[in-house]
């Protein structure tokens, strides 16, 4: 590694600012998000003792969110305070979600977060709700989140019986699904209504008006509990990286650099990838040269015409097939479709057989053409995000794998052919076989 | 929109009226495609495709009775 001189960046003349992690953890590679070695939660006591009490919320908070930058750590990297103040617009009743239903099946940050810390997200979660005249403030979780939802019902009985003053707050558990993590689907849901995500459509003049939902990812809320206490915001994030035997949440720099980063969790020892999924499933693969000098700043990422998603980094070693795993991840999120809206019914589970095909050296030149024909029909045509994800990992698989892909289409599939790599749940695994 | 002006070519207006589809209640029925071909394009599985730039006073015409006949009420035009 080179050392370099870097420009310092303008240091705060504010306290230092201190992280949301207790510190990095080690899990295995897929399945729930609990650490290789067991991380104590954070007690009520330990956490104001380390931070103080929280202030109150109010609309004051706005301007120091917006001032400190914060965007969303959920994925979509939206200013929180373009969306607080847009809520502020509004007097109907509204409900405020702390969004810990992390879909990504490699993501295990927010997770991660719940487990070691869950007080400072339900500060966060206090605070949006006092600011923004909450009715109802719900943590959300996947429901088979046994361990967030353990740490945060401890955590939730610990301030009652130190009887803080803040809203009630409610931890709901939706299904296991790609989808319940969805901002309309969590409103659905949380109305009374199938976790399934919703259009955005303008009301009929004559339908009840559904009660409105700010959802905020619990990493975005937990920073939201530091830059309330008057921390500068640290530009720093967490992220899961995939490693040959294990994952690792850890928080970084945004100045850090993506090989740097994937090299600090020991995933350069042996040879350099060959290519890098960022963001998840519903992300984008790059090429590693290509990006291994990248900064983990959205910004950066975006100039690049890539992601960082919610901080999913999954490197792929030399000698895997790309195709493959691409044509297995289109496969899973074509099963995780709503079914809701036609071109992701129909076109997702043709897209993952065009792919399925291709990786098994069975698709003549014609169906690659389908394939490039369906990409474009389904991109942006579903009420929410999935086929847009679905398809963008699908097209840069397309162009960073373009070499194996070629030689696939020539049915001579490479030697890695047939041989996942990435932990795509077993579901998928299974509608790989070869094709009768 | 930045593409807007060149999807639809130099009589194509910035910003007005444009056609919507809600994906979820539409069922692929088709009428829309009847009534105003010439804004409505049906993909490979028959749901509509419409365009993502405003629309002119011509197609905004084709585009209401799109609307309108639509038995899902899947359409509407955003203006």
């Amino acid at each position: 590694m080179t050392v370099e001189m870097m420009a310092v960046p303008l240091q705060a003349a504010e306290t230092p600012s201190p992280g949301v992690l207790v510190h990095p953890v080690r899990l295995p590679r897929s399945g729930p998000a609990d650490p290789v070695h067991p991380v104590t939660t954070e007690r009520l006591a330990d956490h104001v003792a380390r931070l103080g009490q929280r202030p109150r919320g109010g609309p004051g908070l706005v301007d120091v969110i917006e001032r400190a930058g914060l965007t969303g750590h959920g994925g979509g990297h939206v200013p929180t305070a373009l969306k607080w103040r847009s809520a502020l617009r509004r007097v109907d009743p509204l409900t405020v979600v702390a969004n810990g239903a992390e879909s990504e099946p490699v993501s295990a940050k927010d997770a991660t977060l719940l487990r070691q810390r869950p007080h400072l997200v339900l500060d966060g979660l206090a605070l949006a709700s006092e600011t923004l005249g909450a009715r109802r403030a719900v943590v959300w979780l996947h429901a088979d989140d046994a361990g967030s939802r353990r740490a945060l019902e401890a955590a939730l009985a610990e301030r009652r019986r130190a009887r803080l003053p803040g809203p009630a707050i409610e931890v709901v558990a939706g299904p296991v699904h790609y989808l319940a993590g969805e901002s309309t689907a969590i409103a659905n849901a949380l109305a009374g209504g199938p976790t399934l995500p919703t259009s955005r459509r303008p009301r009929e003049p004559d339908a009840a008006p559904s009660p409105r939902t700010l959802v905020q990812n619990v990493e975005t809320l937990a920073r939201v509990a530091l830059i309330a206490r008057g921390f500068a915001n640290p530009q720093v994030t967490l992220v899961t990286v995939l490693g040959p035997h294990d994952r690792q949440v850890l928080e970084v720099p945004r100045t850090a650099r993506l090989g740097d980063v994937v090299a600090a969790t020991g995933g350069l020892r042996a040879a350099p990838p060959q290519a890098v999924l960022l963001g998840g499933f519903g992300g984008t693969w790059a090429d590693w040269a290509a990006v291994a000098d990248l900064p983990l700043d959205e910004a950066a990422a975006r100039g690049r015409g890539l992601s960082l998603g919610a901080g999913v980094i999954a490197p792929l070693r030399q000698g895997a097939c790309g195709v493959t795993e691409a044509a297995a991840i289109a496969t899973y999120l074509a099963g995780m479709s709503a079914q809701q809206c036609g071109p992701c019914l129909f076109g997702l589970p043709a897209l993952a057989s065009g792919l399925q095909r291709l990786a098994l050296g069975r698709a003549p030149r014609r169906e690659r053409r389908r394939l490039d024909e369906d990409l474009g029909a389904v991109a942006g045509r579903g009420a929410c995000h999935h086929p847009d994800g679905a398809t963008r990992m699908i097209a840069s698989a397309m162009t960073v794998f373009a070499r194996d892909v070629e030689a696939h289409a020539h049915g001579r599939p490479c030697a890695g052919a047939g041989h996942m790599v990435l932990p795509v749940p077993a579901s998928a695994r299974a509608k790989m076989g070869p094709v009768r | 929109m930045s593409g807007g002006a060149m999807s639809g070519g130099a009589m194509s207006p910035e910003s007005g009226p444009r056609l919507r589809v809600d994906p979820i209640a539409c069922a692929a029925v088709g009428v829309c495609v009847q009534v105003a071909g010439a804004v409505v394009d049906l993909d490979r599985w028959g749901y509509p495709v419409v365009p993502t730039r405003a629309l002119t006073p011509g197609e905004v015409e084709q585009s209401d009775r799109a609307v309108r006949a639509c038995p899902r009420r899947a359409l509407w035009l955003e203006r």
